[in-house]
């Protein structure tokens, strides 16, 4: 078999236990939903602060809900690697003669298209609760480019971690640490509006620059200077992280 | 001292001494609020510039009460876990087979809820405190705060004491806190209900840890209120007779199911 034959077949087998391990998938879709029903309703006042770019704040919270249901993606492919590694099923494909580049390639693979199912349903219930999209299709696919990267990166991220401690009990500081790149950045508040240590942060944070490329559509019209520097942010993150899992590989 | 009370005192210090035995148990109840409480207070800084928030010197002191509510919660979490893995480990079965009062084992549990609530309120005090917190209720207000939140940690307390209860699982115990996580999202616990619009606002209106927060909140922001501190007093009261209620059904069929 071919190294993308491999990595295809891994990537299936990961797709395949969705519907058969539900309990381990649906969290990941729910907590972004919800996310995005408590904060457009809780802090729905925050539009009405001088220099908030938004007119509801529902355009404000869907592409990072979104962006969040794209990670969580990631994590849960990462934690069924750890899931692998607990029961013996990683040791079994790795004295298989399968290359070692499609054993962390199927898992990635399968990050970025688990990714699809919150982009489409938080896409769709954002369009039911009126979502305002100025930046037509242009914006869907910055999203959606937004979202497949993150879900790689959140993929490398899960699985780096999964192959260095051979367990699911990683879970909860594979999570926390998404949690805290997320709400340490622009996720609530414009950077114009942070102060204090979180503004120093934010200003530093690469999940700003990749939530303004997600945003940017739902805000006003496409543009390159709100966009190149999410790619940016994006490729660099791929990039560490992806050489942290690789590393991670016995 | 009668046997009833001296059983009580003993499952009610074994809880305790539990707890302090494993601080390791009790860290997310106490980091996870202060994680929060800080990003908050941070990140929305400059909310409360917006017209009909509540007078407030900061986001942190409209926070605070929240923080310490979130502490409570976890904190239940917490004394479920601990019955279900008395069930788990064979304890409960041991201890059903002494001719201990069956109140007490409840009674127990509760009690350390309690405890751990109040006392966490005064460490969430204590580190906000440091960041330039000042309540206007004082002393008393504090303490008024940290009554509601014992009573509410021990009112959550029961409810997930009836989880493990049913469950005698402690992994279903900790899968009942997104529950309570949506319970405290669609309340009034993270921004005032008055700049809240639509439906979400009747969502919170008719959300009763909205009122209660609200409650301990003007303790801090605004001052003493005996008429506060009763009604954030006796939201969490209810909730601990239902707790209660749910709780002695769950122990008294899982008694039947021993027998």
């Amino acid at each position: 078999m071919s190294s993308f034959e491999v990595t295809w077949a891994i990537a299936k087998r990961s797709l395949i236990l969705i519907p058969r391990v539900l309990s381990t998938f649906i969290p990941s879709l729910v907590m972004p939903v919800f996310l995005l029903i408590a904060f457009s309703g809780a802090f729905a006042g925050l539009v009405n602060l001088r220099g908030f770019p938004a007119d509801q704040m529902l355009d404000w919270i869907l592409p990072m809900s979104t962006l969040q249901g794209c990670a969580f993606a990631g994590v849960t492919t990462g934690l069924g690697v750890a899931r692998d590694l607990e029961n013996g099923f990683f040791d079994r494909l790795s004295l298989s003669p399968a290359p070692r580049g499609a054993i962390l390639a199927g898992p990635l693979l399968a990050s970025v298209l688990r990714a699809f199912f919150p982009l489409v349903i938080l896409l769709g219930l954002g369009f039911i609760a009126g979502v305002n999209l100025p930046g037509g299709f242009l914006g869907i696919v910055a999203l959606a480019c937004a979202g497949f990267a993150l879900a790689l990166v959140a993929g490398c991220w899960a699985v780096g971690m999964a192959l260095r401690t051979k367990s699911m009990q990683v879970a909860p500081l594979i999570q926390m640490a998404l949690f805290l790149t997320f709400f340490l950045s622009t996720a609530l508040m414009p950077l114009e509006l942070l102060t204090g240590w979180v503004h120093a942060i934010a200003q530093f944070n690469p999940m700003t620059s990749v939530l303004e490329l997600a945003r940017q559509g739902f805000l006003g019209d496409v543009a390159w200077s709100t966009t190149w520097p999410g790619l940016v942010a994006l490729t660099g993150m791929i990039a560490v992280l992806g050489l942290f899992a690789r590393r991670g590989l016995p | 001292m009668s046997m009833v009370a001296s059983h009580y005192l003993a499952l009610s210090r074994r809880s305790i001494v539990n707890t302090i035995r494993q601080p390791i148990s009790i860290v997310p109840a106490l980091t996870f609020p202060l994680m929060f409480l800080a990003l908050n207070s941070a990140a929305l800084a400059e909310s409360i510039n917006l017209p009909g928030f509540p007078r407030v010197d900061s986001f942190l002191q409209f926070m605070v009460a929240t923080t310490i509510m979130q502490g409570a919660l976890f904190g239940s979490i917490a004394a479920g876990a601990d019955m279900a893995r008395d069930i788990e480990g064979g304890f409960f079965d041991r201890l059903i087979a002494t001719p201990v009062a069956r109140t007490a084992i409840l009674v127990g549990r509760v009690a350390g809820a309690f405890t751990l609530s109040f006392a966490q309120a005064w460490i969430f005090f204590g580190a906000a405190t440091i960041f330039g917190l000042e309540v206007e209720g004082g002393l008393l207000g504090m303490f008024g705060v940290a009554l509601i939140a014992g009573s509410l940690g021990a009112g959550f307390g029961s409810v997930s004491m009836s989880f493990a209860l049913k469950t005698g699982s402690s992994e279903a115990v900790q899968g009942s806190f997104p529950a309570l996580f949506i319970f405290l999202f669609l309340s009034s616990a993270f921004f005032p209900r008055e700049l809240m619009t639509g439906w979400f606002q009747d969502v919170a209106t008719m959300n009763p840890l909205s009122h209660l927060i609200e409650s301990a909140r003007h303790l801090v922001i605004g001052g003493w209120d005996t008429g506060e501190w009763l009604t954030g007093l006796g939201i969490a009261a209810i909730i601990f007779a239902l707790g209660i209620l749910v709780s002695g059904r769950a122990l008294a069929g899982r008694l039947a199911e021993s027998a």
